[in-house]
């Protein structure tokens, strides 16, 4: 559905380049995430998405139609959200959404009147957007991006600037449109949180490279992270380590797929170790972002396998 | 644009300026400045002390201090600052092409322009009948004496609205200037003074002896085309070539600033 083939992007006063070499694909209703801190390459490779940054080399591709060579066609079927979208302040909401649609030949009352419903915003169409919270403005900015009738959803830091209560709605927003009308979505982001929920796979840019793409389950190595409390570490320690079991610092041990956590616990009991705990530990995003970013780099690789990955777990 | 209230603020602006030349030229003394020359040359000054002799006078004076830095403003933001806001942004991320959404913005500039032209001429021609006859005989001089006419009330008539159609397209060359530099990568402001520096600058220089021979390399004197309008009889050759060459310019305008604003790299 969405394609980058090696694109590379240096801005002319940038002092390193913006993206290097980038190839990853979005499949068919995935929501996709595109994770990395602020500078990593995130909003210069949805710009090349969308045509709006020029790449040096490379190409992106949605639905098959290159974005640099027929870029009206390729985005013919695109909706795209930015963070703190910017509408005529002095126009209504529904006057912003005609003169948008417009712009692209695209304006059908009906369709406008559904999608403003479907963002829950018909009571304040009317009203100046000079007057809509934050919230509002991104819900405007989701209803002109389903004017297209999109196949593909293209989402910008979307929830930046948004209380709690917004970023759960249109999270859950997001959500349907991928439920209900099988809309492929690229997400991109810093807040980790947002992608672990949303996103079925990732891309984690670095300076921008791409330092991982795929499930994010394939980011935990195979083993699932567990807390111990026990009242003599050094015993515990020495019995684990006859175990299958991977030990990454005192009282957090990986259990690969397989084991069964009881079988570690009476293991423990049997040598005399009085086991307080044993809970298991979700590995954050955030520790996983990291570490894939530690590793990109200290590899010197475009990309890092699962297997190369340290993971740092902390609690959430 | 024409949903800005500060589009508006123009045609307040020009209005105030009229009701400034109405205060003033209620006054006697500076009646006195037409009443000199029309009786050199032999014309009665009431007669010739009219609405349109005053609206030509005004239309000149407003175009020069008002109307030039005011369309130098508004063409100059039009691309430049929704760029910087971040509208054009969001509407460049739907299927639209950027020589499409620049033809409807420069478009837009130039209706402004023939609107808020129009505009003038009528306000104009409204300050002048409050001070005098409105149907009397028109006086034209200019400086320096390129177009000496006088008309009977409908020659005259007809030869402002002319003129007033001659005055759009040569301020629509102003709007095409600002909206060339509107595309580059600067910012409203700079675009705005740009655009008033080439135009004045050019007026300086055009006037500087040195550069007689040199003429017609000048925007002013294909800018002064408006006044032409009343020459006597109607040079419709050196009408067609000025027009010709202000056109081209603002198509000029477009294309230059069409190639450098689609090589653009648009990020937040």
């Amino acid at each position: 559905m969405i394609q980058f083939n090696s694109v590379s992007k240096t801005f002319p006063k940038g002092r390193r380049p913006a993206l290097v070499n980038l190839s990853f694909s979005v499949e068919k209703g995935e929501v996709f995430g595109l994770l990395g801190h602020n500078g990593a390459g995130k909003s210069t490779a949805l710009g090349v998405l969308l045509g709006l940054v020029h790449p040096d080399s490379g190409e992106a591709v949605i639905n098959g139609i290159s974005v640099q060579k027929k870029r009206e066609k390729a985005l013919q079927s695109v909706g795209a959200i930015f963070e703190s979208p910017k509408f005529y302040e002095y126009l209504s909401g529904w006057r912003n959404l005609k003169v948008l649609a417009s712009y692209s030949g695209y304006w059908k009352r009906a369709e406008a009147e559904k999608a403003v419903d479907w963002v829950g915003l018909t009571e304040a169409i009317d009203r100046k957007v000079a007057t809509y919270s934050q919230g509002m403005r991104q819900r405007l900015a989701l209803a002109q991006a389903l004017l297209p009738r999109p196949e593909v959803l293209l989402l910008d830091e979307p929830t930046n600037g948004l209380d709690p209560d917004g970023i759960v709605e249109f999270r859950e927003r997001v959500r349907r449109l991928r439920d209900e009308f099988g809309i492929t979505v690229l997400l991109n982001s810093h807040l980790l949180s947002e992608v672990e929920q949303l996103c079925d796979r990732v891309a984690i840019l670095r300076h921008g490279e791409l330092a991982f793409e795929g499930k994010l389950v394939e980011l935990s190595d195979g083993n699932t992270i567990y807390e111990v409390s026990v009242d003599n570490w050094d015993l515990a320690r020495s019995v684990l380590e006859l175990l299958p079991v991977k030990i990454s610092g005192e009282g957090r041990i990986g259990v690969p797929d397989g084991i069964d956590p009881a079988d570690l616990v009476a293991g423990m009991a049997k040598a005399g170790v009085k086991v307080r705990e044993f809970r298991k530990r979700k590995a954050s995003l955030e520790s996983i972002y990291l570490s894939v970013g530690r590793n990109a780099v200290s590899l010197g690789t475009d990309s890092v396998s699962p297997d190369d990955l340290q993971l740092q777990p902390t609690t959430d | 644009m024409f949903a800005r209230k500060r589009t508006y603020g123009g045609y307040a602006a020009f209005l105030a300026f009229n009701l400034l030349f109405l205060a003033i030229l209620s006054r006697p003394g500076p009646s006195k400045l037409f009443r000199k020359p029309m009786e050199n040359g032999g014309f009665a000054f009431e007669e010739y002390y009219s609405a349109l002799t005053l609206a030509f006078a005004i239309l000149g004076l407003t175009t020069i201090f008002l109307l030039i830095p005011f369309l130098a403003l508004v063409a100059g933001d039009v691309v430049s600052k929704e760029l910087e806001d971040g509208n054009l942004r969001l509407i460049l991320s739907r299927p639209v092409s950027r020589a499409r959404l620049l033809l409807s913005k420069f478009l837009a500039c130039h209706i402004y322009t023939f609107t808020l032209v129009a505009f003038l001429a009528l306000i104009s021609f409204g300050t002048g009948a409050l001070l005098t006859t409105w149907n009397g005989s028109m006086f034209v001089m200019t400086r320096p004496r390129e177009v000496l006419g006088v008309f009977d009330f409908e020659t005259g008539l007809r030869r402002y609205l002319i003129s007033a159609g001659f005055l759009t397209l040569c301020m629509s060359t102003i709007s095409s200037v600002a909206f060339l530099f509107s595309c580059q990568n600067l910012k409203p402001a700079a675009a705005t003074i740009l655009t008033i520096c080439v135009f004045f600058i050019d007026r300086i220089l055009w006037g500087v002896p040195y550069f007689q021979d040199y003429q017609n390399w000048f925007l002013t004197p294909h800018l002064r085309v408006w006044i032409q309008a009343f020459a006597d009889p109607l040079p419709w050759g050196k009408l067609g070539w000025h027009l010709g060459i202000l056109v081209g310019i603002s198509i000029g305008c477009f294309a230059v600033g069409w190639l450098t604003f689609r090589k653009r790299d648009l990020k937040a």
